[in-house]
């Protein structure tokens, strides 16, 4: 009997060995698989169990914070005026995030590298983990101002539009607009069904709102282009300024085609005369003029330039990626006449609107746009701080002086296309350049209204694009708007 | 021992406090006061009434025991009074507990320990229990056949297909916890009184020595009763310990190894045979082998899963008693509570659990082979295996090694019946091992002396 009971014992032996191999392999090996399974209850609910940092703006409003909710998932998100911040916060769901939210993630939750001593000292000091506080640069005025602007603008219309202002001298985005917009709130919630419901809804509304205009949506740049145009002409002929005389015919029959190209409104430029100086034709945005100086200049020149103030590049991250504003070498001397006026294949975001701005503003240097000025850690020790960089010289300082002298007198001089906001009635110097984007097949939509504008002149603080859709003329529907968040921004009443 | 063990639990208690509230329980005392009250009787029992047992036996027992009551406690505290573990949105303890669960455990405990006392008491020697052989095995045939004789309404376990409780006036018995034990006993008392004629008497086929078919009949009904009262009750587990227990019994009792291959080939044909007739038993497999295919997750292996995950979401060292989320995991206060364990204490904690499974197992085989009588031999080896098998079978389970069978886990699992029968067989086998370690009666010296007197 013994040596059946020591056969039995060692069957015992090898059960309990077998338990404590297996119990081994779950909880030392395979941990990160079973975290990783799709309907990890745990995982999606450890996200929400430790205080997710908030997102505050530079001067200092709360935009997204993380408050105790009561339920299995110990807190929840909540975002305050979430439809004018969306395109900056994006959301945080139980299964995903956009925008800060998402680029962000690693430092608001808590676990990101930069963080792991900090929690070590929280765990054996037994203080609850917090996630980082990650600070952006928008500034709260500018924002409102951009995202009133654009309801005033397109609510109860169906079309949709954005709004981008940066800091000239250091690419600081102080205000990322866009519309329609949604309330990341409605996706916060810790209910998968009423969130799947609420997802749906978005995702089926016709206006998609989920879509971020301001960074995320290309429109014909139009007239805004010119900036494009006269900086390949000045940069590429040293003897021309902007009291240079070029031609600028009433009428342009483009080469190849029978297609006659006029102004807006078959208006005349200049004195009728056929020529004029290149900052009158600016000034009054005359197609005709641009369309030759573009198939002077040439496609491949304006490509150069465009890429050169930031389009075309797909690597741009603020710190999530954007989408890319294009300018595409046209096959053939007429297309080269339209793309130098904004139209044929090109295509800019609003941020991309507001970077031409930047780089003249300040003196051909464009920096680099960036969204967070610095993240802060739970006990208030800095964790990551913005350093402005470079991202392009696109034209010279002397160049830059030349087109700012230009914008200038687009807004300053009584011919100029938004003369209605020189300094009399604004109150404060602005400097830029309307856009009335062509729209549809056979240009038969409404056109696009564009501007891109900075301020004061002397001194430049802010650069703003606006594109409004379908909004009409780019000075009567997109720079009021800018004006707006120059004037918020600024302080001016 | 037993003050380190009850150290132990009071520790876990605490933690429990302090990871779900940051401070100490509020009925800390009280429980913990009753605790020890309790286990001290248990180990006075023990000095008065089997001074030689095993001295390991009972800590052991009430470690266990006293973290089953924590995990108790805490998941009764799930959801309540501000703690996670609402059920919320459909997430959170998927069967909220009594606010008085706590208490309830303990209570049982203290019949688990009344019961440990008068086994003590009643049997003085192990050998008596052999006079019960028959009795007993009637006994528990009655008790396994009961519940599927009952209606449902009584018998039944709300939510499952299993027809394996008593259920009057808000109290459960499961009476096959009881039979498991009564159902050793018989077999022990069966096998001593005819193992020479099923070890030599028979026929040799095919190389395997058959016993003859009368000393074999008796074995093979109550086998086949049991088994098939199991299989109408949908209880497959506890028929697995079963069948494994007899094997063992018969292989001990024999030495011969061709009961180990008929038990074996019986076992995989049944398990087979039942995987086939019964869609239940089929799912069992399917979601023991791909348990993370989108239907299974959501069906069958739902609570394996779930279960599993936490276990992963544990880790090395856990996330701390009171901290986790146990109660996304259902039915983790009863046939998944190691998956609990294993969430708040970590691999090191569950590590410490199965060594202390493994420990009493050990002890009943040492007192198997030291003890001189060939029932308590048997008992003793036969006890030892079927709980070391039940913790194999439910381990094994949720943690995914073999296809998972709700039975329960020893101590830990909450609910009373199964407590009170892990509390009688740990009695029976400090008993057993009372009688192995006593030392033999010591020869009176002066006993055949002859005085001599020197006369002068």
């Amino acid at each position: 009997m013994n040596r059946a009971l020591k056969r039995i014992s060692l069957a015992v032996l090898a059960m309990f060995l077998l338990l404590l191999i297996n119990v081994n392999y779950l909880q030392g090996f395979d941990t990160s698989s079973l975290a990783a399974e799709p309907f990890n209850t745990r995982t999606l609910t450890n996200q929400v169990q430790y205080q997710r940092g908030p997102i505050v703006t530079s001067d200092g409003v709360t935009i997204a914070e993380s408050k105790p909710s009561g339920d299995i998932f110990k807190y929840q998100r909540a975002y305050s005026n979430g439809p004018v911040y969306s395109p900056v916060t994006g959301y945080d769901t139980l299964y995903s995030q956009t925008g800060i939210e998402f680029a962000e993630n690693n430092l608001l939750a808590g676990n990101d590298n930069a963080l792991a001593i900090r929690n070590f000292i929280d765990m054996i000091t037994n203080k609850p983990r917090k996630g980082a506080t990650v600070q952006t640069t928008i500034n709260s005025k500018a924002q409102n101002a951009a995202y009133n602007g654009l309801v005033q603008k397109l609510q109860g219309t169906g079309r949709s539009g954005g709004v981008v202002a940066v800091n000239p001298r250091t690419g600081a985005i102080l205000a990322m607009a866009s519309y329609p917009s949604y309330d990341p709130n409605q996706l916060a919630t810790h209910d998968g069904t009423l969130l799947n419901t609420r997802d749906k809804a978005l995702l089926a509304d016709p206006q998609n709102p989920l879509l971020d205009r301001a960074t995320h949506v290309t429109f014909p740049p139009g007239s805004t282009f010119k900036i494009i145009t006269s900086s390949t002409l000045l940069s590429q002929q040293p003897g021309t300024n902007p009291n240079t005389q070029v031609a600028s015919p009433t009428t342009l029959t483009l080469p190849q085609t029978s297609h006659i190209l006029h102004n807006d409104n078959n208006t005349v430029c200049g004195n009728g005369g056929g020529q004029a100086p290149l900052i009158t034709a600016f000034a009054q945005s005359c197609d005709t003029t641009f369309a030759k100086i573009g198939m002077d200049v040439g496609g491949q020149a304006l490509n150069n330039m465009a890429t050169a103030f930031g389009m075309n590049s797909s690597s741009l991250k603020i710190p999530f990626s954007v989408t890319p504003s294009n300018y595409v070498i046209p096959p053939s001397l007429a297309l080269t006449a339209f793309s130098a006026i904004g139209q044929f294949s090109d295509t800019v975001t609003p941020l991309q609107e507001a970077m031409f701005a930047a780089a003249i503003a300040n003196n051909g240097t464009l920096m680099k746009p960036y969204l967070v000025q610095q993240v802060t850690a739970s006990d208030l020790s800095v964790v990551q701080q913005a350093t402005p960089s470079v991202l392009s010289q696109p034209v010279s300082a002397s160049v830059a002086n030349e087109v700012k002298q230009m914008m200038t007198a687009v807004v300053q001089q009584p011919d100029g296309t938004a003369s209605a906001f020189n300094q009399a009635s604004v109150g404060v110097e602005i400097a830029g350049k309307t856009g009335t984007a062509q729209n549809g097949i056979n240009n038969t939509g409404l056109n696009d209204a564009v501007f891109t504008a900075f301020a004061p002149v002397a001194n430049p603080q802010i650069a703003v694009g606006v594109i409004v859709g379908g909004g009409g003329y780019g000075a009567s529907a997109a720079a009021p708007i800018a004006v707006q968040v120059i004037k918020a921004y600024l302080g001016i009443k | 021992m037993l003050i380190f063990a009850v150290a132990v639990v009071g520790f876990a208690y605490a933690s429990v406090g302090f990871g779900l509230k940051g401070r100490l329980p509020s009925g800390m005392f009280t429980y913990l006061l009753a605790f020890i009250v309790i286990m001290a009787l248990a180990h006075l029992a023990v000095r008065r009434f089997a001074p030689y047992a095993d001295p390991l036996l009972v800590p052991v027992a009430a470690m266990l025991n006293g973290l089953g009551v924590v995990m108790t406690y805490r998941l009764q505290e799930a959801g309540r009074d501000g703690n996670p573990g609402a059920n919320v949105n459909g997430h959170g303890l998927f069967v909220p507990m009594n606010s008085s669960a706590t208490l309830i455990q303990i209570f049982y405990t203290a019949i688990g320990v009344a019961c440990f006392v008068a086994v003590l008491v009643m049997f003085r020697e192990a050998r008596t229990l052999q006079r019960y052989t028959y009795t007993l095995g009637a006994a528990g045939l009655f008790l396994i056949a009961l519940p599927a004789l009952l209606p449902s309404s009584i018998s039944g376990v709300p939510g499952t297909g299993a027809k394996i409780q008593i259920s009057l006036g808000g109290f459960t018995l499961q009476p096959e916890e009881f039979a498991k034990l009564a159902l050793a006993v018989s077999f022990a008392g069966y096998l001593v009184a005819k193992r020479d004629a099923l070890a030599l008497a028979g026929r040799r086929v095919l190389g395997i020595d058959l016993p003859r078919g009368r000393d074999l009949g008796p074995i093979l009904v109550v086998w086949g009763l049991s088994l098939l009262l199991l299989v109408f009750e949908s209880d497959i587990g506890t028929s697995a310990v079963f069948m494994g227990m007899f094997v063992a019994m018969l292989y001990i009792a024999t030495s011969r190894t061709s009961w180990l291959l008929i038990g074996f080939l019986l076992f995989v044909a049944g398990a087979f045979t039942a995987s086939k007739l019964f869609s239940h038993v089929g799912a069992r497999f399917s979601a023991w082998l791909h348990p993370f295919t989108a239907v299974n997750i959501q069906n069958s292996a739902f609570q394996l899963v779930k279960g599993l995950e936490g276990m992963g979401s544990g880790g090395l060292l856990g996330k701390g008693l009171g901290s986790g989320q146990p109660y996304l995991t259902p039915l983790v206060q009863s046939d998944l509570v190691f998956t609990g364990f294993g969430e708040e204490l970590g691999l090191t904690g569950l590590m410490a659990l199965l060594l202390l499974y493994a420990l009493i197992a050990q002890r009943g085989l040492s007192t198997a082979l030291m003890v001189k009588d060939p029932f308590s031999k048997l008992l003793a080896g036969g006890l030892s295996f079927m709980f070391a098998l039940q913790v194999f079978v439910i381990v094994g389970g949720v943690t995914r090694l073999i296809p998972l069978t709700g039975i329960t886990t020893p101590f830990l699992s909450q609910g009373g019946s199964s407590l009170v029968a892990s509390w009688v067989m740990i009695a029976v086998l400090a008993r057993l091992s009372d009688t192995a370690r006593r030392p033999p009666p010591q020869p009176i010296q002066e006993e055949g002396l002859t005085q001599v007197v020197s006369l002068q």
